[in-house]
């Protein structure tokens, strides 16, 4: 017995096996795990066996923005929403996560603005602040305003605080957004999550009391202060909120016209910055498609489904026309499709995207109402069907839409990629000035030998994820 | 009564008079009352009596043979209902007695478990069963003399520390089948029976063969995997020679691979994945038929054991097609890929990967010799998810990575992140898998509950100075949201299950990771969202 034990509990050379058969078992051992074994394990045991791997391999780069090295533990959050973390398989805080969260969970409170790639952990970051400062023993008095810039990201972010705070008692959390509220009641929870129109209708009804507000978090901050009519509602928002109330800023954009407004908005802030070059995650292989001519990128897209391993998929296209036809033609191709655009009703698109998120489908195809912050993280494939361009005639390509669109994929330090589409002189251009402005080198695929295709494809999938700067880490969301 | 009397009047009206005659007429005309019309109105009256008599004696006849329809009805129902909770009963006593028994046993033995015991031990009774199972385990065990991966494996359920972890194994492994037999000799719920069933045929012809190998000689995947790797390249030289191959090799594998990543989640929605499933099937068909004309290849190289021929088996030939293995091969590949880099993710879409797997691999045509070429992918999951198979390893070193079947990446260990995805992908891929109910199929299942069980009991009695953080995301991948599917196969025995995978097996890590700490807080998830109380 206890030589037996012995032997089970000495990690040697075969894995378990050898302990019961020593002879042939090991032999077998060996011959699986050659490489590593052999020279070094044959003798002593012990020795061999403390060979540390090197973490420098793993975390050279400090500078990752998943790199870290802390807990959430570390973090002195509370047991219950720790316990949430490991639930989601959250098990250590991003780098936006590390370096924000002691400022924003500090006292006094202190306002943020924060910029982070796509995909790095922000929604969480801004999550565990609101939860943190939440005092559930008044849980329908409304101390947390978030807002959102579509009911679409509202809704996610909601689903995000109740699933990390699932074991905090009492927690509750409402959605303000068209047709969720009782106009009987009013808003009835600690922490409110709303798009700007709907927040401000409540607190004018008087449905909504904003007098004990603690925090007020603006998600896609860039976007909303930007935007003529939604930038006027968050100032006016802010108005009518206490005085003291903490103000915190994230994006994963922050262009520099809309930063100084940005510091206006929220005064005397601590501010995360990145510069414009570092914005690309690294872990996105970004690529584009010579199509010969645009009536071919219909088959061709259906062909790209055959080149990988593919998760979900989001397919970013300019028109609801095209949306519908493509999505016609995907479903004969056997693909369950949500199409998702303006034309559809509020109630209607969280159905269609519900089932995005589910599973049920697992291709979307969208215009740009849904570029930003979606999170689905089994999205591997980002495709920008038409280039994302802005401007009067679409004259010049859109910088901050493209990188929003190529971050639906490549959560959380996951492997993704992006396939742009281009065709002709115009599309061609947009797409390098795009390449230019984030320093990106995309790699050209031809639909001429799919085999050649798929080769390629393959490797670059291969070389960015072992591309050194590439350092996924643990959150998972 | 006067409404069943309805044809009186026209009675008479007929056989008196013509149909025209008015009532007035009738009144007024002269033999009104005479004793012939009295006595033929008498008579009418009285006919017309027995009818409604008839009548109504028939409508009761009727609903007394009704009634007794019913009550017969209602006393088989009775009596079905009676027996079924009596079977339920005696399974449940015989899962009792089987856990009471096996807590004994734990101590003594120290030899190596082997799953294919349970079956023979099929017919047995409940309770003699359990004792009877430590005994044929251990006679399997010692015949099959290496039995290393088992080792790994030790009491499920039991307390006890490490050092007797090879020993209760061999408890823990059999555990699964006796529900099973228990129920079995009830004459069994039909989950069981079929499982069983399922079970039973293998160990008359070819399952317990290949079975003991896979404890016995875990390597033997390592070296299908090899030969995986030579039939690639075999089948690249191939095209250099032959248009026809190469013109289809490359889109079948494409198609292949994305019909495998079209599945969805079906949430209990039948036949959402059939248009993939049934293009796998024809794909694979179609190179079976191997119009290409790919060279033939003899799938020995690619199965644990030597297979015989077997009677009434589809394949009996030496050799397949090699582009027919080829394939089976990228579905195998296409299947992992999509537990690593989906599921990991999200865990549940692997669950209708896993139907897909089960399906194509148990369909009789794509059997080779009667048996399925499931070992094909096995022979992958043992290279990318080695703690499934009872290997173990410290994180911290290169070699204890190495056995963790933590990836390489141009000779870098990938980050820790995308490790801890990869198995957890894995974990649920595997729960997929292997837990799959072929109750009402008439296929065999390929890789059957016992193997899920015998997996975490290969995690969970790992000695606690070796437990890792990736035995903990596997475990945790393995449970979550397969709870009840375990469940429902073993009954209270997986319950103990679970409470020693995800209570007592994180209370022995010696460190407290955020991984290990994971399981328990999966098992107060599993409290306040199902009520199922481990602790």
């Amino acid at each position: 017995m206890a030589d037996l034990a012995s032997r089970i509990s000495k990690p040697s050379d075969a894995p378990a096996d050898d302990g019961a058969a020593p002879a042939p078992a090991a032999a077998d051992g060996n011959g699986a795990e050659k490489p590593v074994d052999e020279g070094t394990n044959s003798g002593l045991v012990e020795t061999s066996y403390d060979v540390e791997v090197k973490l420098s391999d793993l975390q050279a780069d400090q500078d990752s923005p998943l790199y870290s090295v802390s807990s959430f533990e570390e973090l002195g959050l509370p047991k219950p929403i720790n316990d949430g973390l490991l639930a989601m398989n959250f098990k250590k805080p991003s780098k936006i996560q590390e370096r924000a969260l002691p400022l924003m969970i500090s006292n006094p409170p202190t306002n943020m603005i924060a910029q982070s790639q796509s995909g790095t952990g922000k929604t969480a970051a801004f999550v565990l602040t609101v939860l943190s400062r939440v005092d559930l023993t008044k849980p329908t008095q409304p101390q947390a305003l978030l807002l959102a810039p579509s009911r679409e990201l509202a809704r996610q972010i909601q689903g995000v605080i109740q699933t990390i705070g699932k074991f905090c008692e009492n927690l509750i959390v409402e959605a303000a957004i068209p047709g969720s509220i009782s106009r009987e009641t009013g808003v009835k929870g600690s922490v409110v999550v709303g798009t700007p129109g709907t927040v401000m209708d409540l607190i004018r009804r008087r449905q909504f009391d904003v007098s004990q507000l603690k925090i007020l978090v603006i998600d896609e901050a860039d976007n909303m202060l930007d935007q003529q009519g939604m930038g006027d509602q968050c100032v006016r928002v802010k108005g009518l909120l206490p005085r003291t109330v903490q103000i915190l800023l994230f994006s994963a954009t922050f262009p520099d016209k809309v930063m100084n407004f940005a510091r206006k908005y929220a005064p005397n802030a601590n501010e995360i910055k990145l510069r414009h070059q570092e914005l690309t995650v690294k872990g996105i292989s970004q690529m584009y498609m010579d199509c010969p001519d645009e009536s071919q990128k219909y088959d061709i897209l259906c062909k790209l489904y055959g080149l990988m391993t593919i998760g979900s998929s989001v397919i970013f296209v300019k028109t609801r026309e095209s949306a519908t036809e493509i999505q016609r033609r995907m479903e004969a191709d056997g693909h369950k499709v949500s199409a998702l655009h303006g034309a559809h009703e509020g109630q209607n698109r969280d159905a269609l995207l519900d089932d995005f998120r589910s599973g049920r489908s697992k291709v979307l195809i969208t215009t740009n109402v849904l570029a930003r912050g979606i999170d689905v993280s089994s999205v591997s494939m980002v495709i920008n069907y038409d280039i994302p361009m802005k401007g009067f005639g679409d004259k010049e390509p859109d910088m901050e839409t493209y990188l929003h669109r190529i971050g639906r994929t490549g959560r959380f330090g996951r492997v993704g990629v992006s396939i742009s589409f281009v065709y002709d002189r115009k599309s061609f251009e947009a797409l390098s000035q795009i390449a230019n402005y984030y320093d990106i080198d995309l790699v050209q695929l031809s639909p001429d030998d799919w085999d050649m295709t798929e080769k390629k494809v393959q490797e670059v999938i291969k070389s960015s994820r072992a591309r050194p700067d590439y350092a996924p880490n643990p959150l998972g969301n | 009564m006067t409404g069943s009397s309805p044809s009186r009047g026209q009675s008479y009206h007929w056989a008196t008079t013509s149909p025209q005659r008015t009532v007035l007429e009738e009144i007024l005309s002269d033999d009104r009352n005479s004793e012939a019309r009295h006595r033929f109105l008498l008579e009418a009256a009285k006919r017309e009596h027995e009818r409604v008599r008839e009548e109504a004696e028939r409508v009761y006849r009727e609903q007394l043979q009704k009634e007794e329809r019913q009550r017969l009805l209602d006393a088989r129902r009775k009596e079905e209902e009676r027996i079924r909770l009596e079977e339920e009963l005696a399974a449940d006593r015989a899962r009792l007695n089987a856990l009471k028994a096996k807590k004994i046993e734990i101590p003594p033995p120290l030899p190596e478990p082997e799953p294919s015991a349970p079956p023979t031990v099929n017919g047995k009774a409940s309770a003699p069963a359990l004792s009877e199972k430590p005994a044929p385990v251990q006679s399997n065990g010692a015949t099959a003399k290496s039995v290393p991966a088992s080792k790994p494996s030790a009491p499920p359920i039991p307390s006890p520390p490490q050092s007797q972890a090879p020993a209760t194994a061999l408890n823990k492994a059999p555990e699964p089948e006796k529900p099973a037999n228990s129920v079995l000799s009830v004459n069994g719920l039909v989950n069981r029976t079929s499982r069983v069933a399922g079970a039973t045929p293998d160990a008359g012809t070819s399952l317990p063969v290949p079975q003991q190998p896979i404890q016995a000689r875990p390597d033997r995947y390592a070296e299908i995997h090899k030969n995986l790797k030579m039939l690639r390249k075999f089948m690249a030289d191939q095209a250099k020679t032959n248009p026809a191959l190469k013109g289809r090799m490359g889109d079948m594998r494409r198609e292949i691979r994305k019909s495998v990543g079209q599945l969805t989640v079906t949430q209990g929605v039948a036949g959402v994945n059939k248009v993939q499933q049934q293009n796998i099937f024809k794909l694979l068909r179609e190179a079976l038929s191997n119009q290409v004309q790919s060279q033939l290849m003899d799938p020995s190289n690619f199965v644990l054991e030597p297979r015989n021929p077997v009677e009434g088996a589809a394949h009996n030939e030496p050799a397949l097609p090699s582009i027919f293995l080829y394939l089976i091969n990228i579905f195998a590949k296409a299947a992992i890929s999509q537990f690593i880099n989906e599921s990991g993710a999200r865990p549940e879409t692997a669950d209708p990967v896993g139907v897909c797997v089960v399906a194509t691999l148990s369909e009789p045509d794509f059997l080779w010799r009667g048996v399925s070429l499931i070992d094909i992918l096995l022979a992958k999951f043992r290279i990318v998810c080695p703690v499934l198979f009872g290997y173990r390893g410290n994180e911290k070193t290169e070699q204890g990575r190495q056995r963790l079947g933590w990836w390489k990446d141009s000779g870098r260990w990938v980050p820790e992140q995308q490790h801890m995805d990869r198995m957890t992908g894995l974990g649920a891929g595997f729960a997929a898998i292997s837990l799959r109910n072929f109750a009402m199929s008439k296929k065999t299942n390929p890789y059957p509950p016992r193997e899920y069980w015998a997996a975490m009991a290969r995690i969970v009695n790992t000695p606690a100075a070796e437990i890792s953080n990736t035995q903990c995301v596997v475990l945790k991948a393995m449970v979550e949201g397969y709870e009840q599917k375990f469940i429902e196969f073993y009954g209270t025995a997986a319950v103990e299950a679970l409470r020693t995978a995800l209570i007592e097996f994180p209370a022995r890590a010696p460190q407290k990771s955020a991984a290990v700490n994971s399981l328990e807080v999966l098992a107060r998830s599993l409290k306040r969202d199902t009520g199922l109380v481990l602790g």
